[in-house]
C-alpha cells in the first residue's frame, strides 16, 4: 500500500531520516518505537506529507505523493487518518461538530448523513454522552478516543498514530490503547509510533526500531523481543523493558 | 448668598449663549452625528481590508507562499503605522482627490478606513499566529485545504482571541476622527470650535464635546468588559 524509498528529511543542517526505504502493506500493523529523536515521528509525518521529505519517493497504491500538487494531496489525506500526541481537537465546535466538520465541508456527506456517523462513532469509542459538549470539558483520554473517532468519520484506510498516549495522564492510557487494539482487530491498516511495549508486544504484526534516522532492526515482536540482534536494540531494550 | 445666585446667573446666561440660542447645540448634534457616520464606515472598511491583509500576511509567515503581495502589504503597514493620520487625511483630500469634486465625508471614511485596517491587520495576524500549529495539521490531515481550515478552523478561533483588542482599536479611531476638521467637515469638535468661535466662550462648548466623547468611550469600553467577561466565561466551559 505504502512504498517509501530512499527518503530523506533534513531540518537545516540536522540530517533526522536517512535513505529509508520500506513498505506497508495493507492490512499490517506496524508499531515503530526508538529513542528520543531517532526520527519516528518525523517518518511518520512524512507518510501523509506534514512533512515534506528533502529527497526521496513516497508511493501511496503505485502514486508518488511527493510529487502531487497540493490539491492531490489533500484528495491522499483523506485517505489516511492521523492522530496527534496532543490531540488537537477543534477547541471552539462541539464534539459532534469535531467529527463531521470534514466530511461535510469536504462535501462527502449531508450533515444529516455526517450527524449519524458521528453517533455511531461516539458509540463505538463509548462517548455517546459527550456530542453536545465541547474538547475543553473532556478528559485526555476522552480527548484522544473523540480524536480517534474524528479521523475515523473520513473512513480512511490508513491511520497513523503520532504518540497517541504520550500526553496522557497513566491512568487514561488503556482507554486509549484498547481502543487502538479494537481497531487493529478490526482489520485497520496502522502504523504507530510509540512508547508503549506492551502495546507493540500485542497488537503489532511488524515491531520496527529506529535510531538516528536509520530503520535499525524490525521483526514480529514475539523475535523483536526475545531476540533483539543489533547491540543499539540490545541496549533500547534493556532500558525500557 | 448673592454670590453664588450670581454665579449661577452667569452660568446660566452663557449655557444659553452657547447651546441654546439659534439653536447653537445642533452644531453638537450635527458634528456628533457625522463623527459616529465617519467612523462606523471607516470601521467596515478597515475589518474588511485589515483581514485581507491579515491573511496575506499570515500565509506568508506559514507557507512562504503570496510573497509579492506580502511585500506591499508591509510596505503598506509600514507606511500608514508610521505617519499620522493628520497627515494621511491630508494627502488623500488635496493630493489623491485634489482633482475631484468629492464628498468630504467619503474622503474621511476613506482615509480613516485605510489607516484603521493597518492596525487591524496586525491585531488579527497576531490572532492567526497565536493558534496552535497542531490545529492547521488536524485541519490539513483530514484533507481540508489550506482556505477551509483557515476559515473553518482557523479564524473563528483566532477572532475570539483578538475581539476585546479589535474593540478597542475602533474607540481610537472613534477619537482619531477628531482631526477630520483639519479637511472642513463640521464632526463633533469642530462642531463645539465654531460655537466658540461665535461665541467667544471656550470653557463650555469645549468641555461640552469633551464630555460626550468621553460617555461614548465610556460606554464602549463598559461592552468590551462585557464582552471579555463573557468570552472568558466561554473558555471554562
Amino acid at each position: 500500500m505504502i512504498n517509501v524509498n530512499n527518503l530523506n528529511k533534513s531540518f537545516n543542517e540536522l540530517h533526522v531520516l536517512k535513505n529509508i526505504t520500506e513498505t506497508i502493506e495493507k492490512g499490517e500493523k506496524v508499531v515503530i518505537v526508538g529513542p528520543s529523536g531517532s526520527g519516528k515521528s518525523t517518518f511518520l509525518r512524512c507518510l501523509n506529507l506534514m512533512e515534506r521529505p528533502t529527497s526521496g519517493e513516497i508511493f501511496v497504491d503505485g502514486v508518488d505523493i511527493t510529487r502531487l500538487p497540493e490539491k492531490e494531496v489533500n484528495l491522499i489525506r483523506r485517505r489516511m487518518g492521523m492522530v496527534f500526541q496532543h490531540f488537537n481537537l477543534f477547541p471552539h465546535l462541539t464534539i459532534k461538530k469535531n467529527i463531521t466538520l470534514a466530511p461535510v465541508k469536504l462535501k462527502l456527506m449531508t450533515q444529516e448523513e455526517a450527524d449519524r456517523v458521528a453517533e455511531e462513532l461516539l458509540a463505538k469509542v463509548g462517548l455517546s454522552d459527550k456530542a453536545e459538549q465541547y474538547p475543553n470539558q473532556l478528559s485526555g483520554g476522552q480527548k484522544q478516543r473523540i480524536a480517534i473517532a474524528r479521523s475515523l468519520a473520513m473512513n480512511p484506510e490508513i491511520m497513523l498514530f503520532d504518540e497517541p498516549t504520550s500526553a496522557l495522564d497513566p491512568e487514561m492510557v488503556g482507554e486509549v490503547l484498547n481502543l487502538m487494539k479494537e481497531l487493529a482487530d478490526d482489520g485497520m491498516t496502522m502504523v504507530v509510533v510509540t512508547h508503549e511495549m506492551g502495546f507493540a508486544r500485542e497488537v503489532a504484526s511488524r515491531v520496527m526500531f529506529m535510531d538516528e534516522g536509520m530503520i535499525v532492526e524490525q521483526n514480529t515482536p514475539a523475535e523483536f523481543f526475545a531476540n533483539p540482534r543489533s547491540p543499539r536494540l540490545k541496549e533500547f531494550l534493556s532500558k525500557v523493558l | 448668598m448673592d454670590f453664588i445666585m450670581q454665579g449661577f446667573a452667569d452660568f446660566g446666561e452663557k449655557f444659553y449663549d452657547n447651546f441654546i440660542k439659534d439653536a447653537r447645540w445642533q452644531y453638537l448634534t450635527d458634528g456628533l452625528a457625522n463623527t459616529l457616520i465617519i467612523t462606523f464606515l471607516s470601521i467596515i472598511i478597515g475589518l474588511i481590508l485589515g483581514f485581507l491583509i491579515a491573511i496575506v500576511r499570515s500565509t506568508h509567515d506559514k507557507t512562504g507562499k503570496l510573497g509579492f503581495l506580502n511585500v506591499i502589504a508591509k510596505l503598506y503597514l509600514t507606511v500608514i503605522r508610521g505617519t499620522p493620520v493628520v497627515v494621511q487625511l491630508l494627502i488623500i483630500y488635496f493630493v489623491i482627490f485634489g482633482s475631484f469634486d468629492i464628498d468630504k465625508l467619503i474622503v474621511a471614511v476613506i482615509a480613516f478606513g485605510l489607516n484603521s485596517a493597518a492596525y487591524v491587520a496586525e491585531i488579527v495576524r497576531s490572532g492567526i499566529m497565536s493558534i496552535d500549529n497542531g490545529q492547521f495539521e488536524a485541519g490539513s490531515s483530514l484533507g481540508l485545504g489550506y482556505i477551509q481550515t483557515m476559515i473553518y478552523i482557523i479564524l473563528p478561533q483566532a477572532l475570539k482571541n483578538v475581539l476585546p483588542a479589535l474593540a478597542n482599536e475602533f474607540i481610537v479611531l472613534l477619537k482619531e476622527t477628531s482631526v477630520s476638521g483639519y479637511i472642513a467637515i463640521s464632526d463633533l469638535t469642530k462642531g463645539g470650535d465654531i460655537i466658540r468661535s461665535l461665541t467667544y466662550e471656550a470653557f463650555l462648548p469645549l468641555i461640552a464635546v469633551a464630555v460626550i466623547y468621553l460617555v461614548m468611550v465610556m460606554f464602549l469600553s463598559f461592552l468590551v468588559t462585557k464582552l471579555e467577561r463573557r468570552l472568558a466565561k466561554n473558555d471554562k466551559r
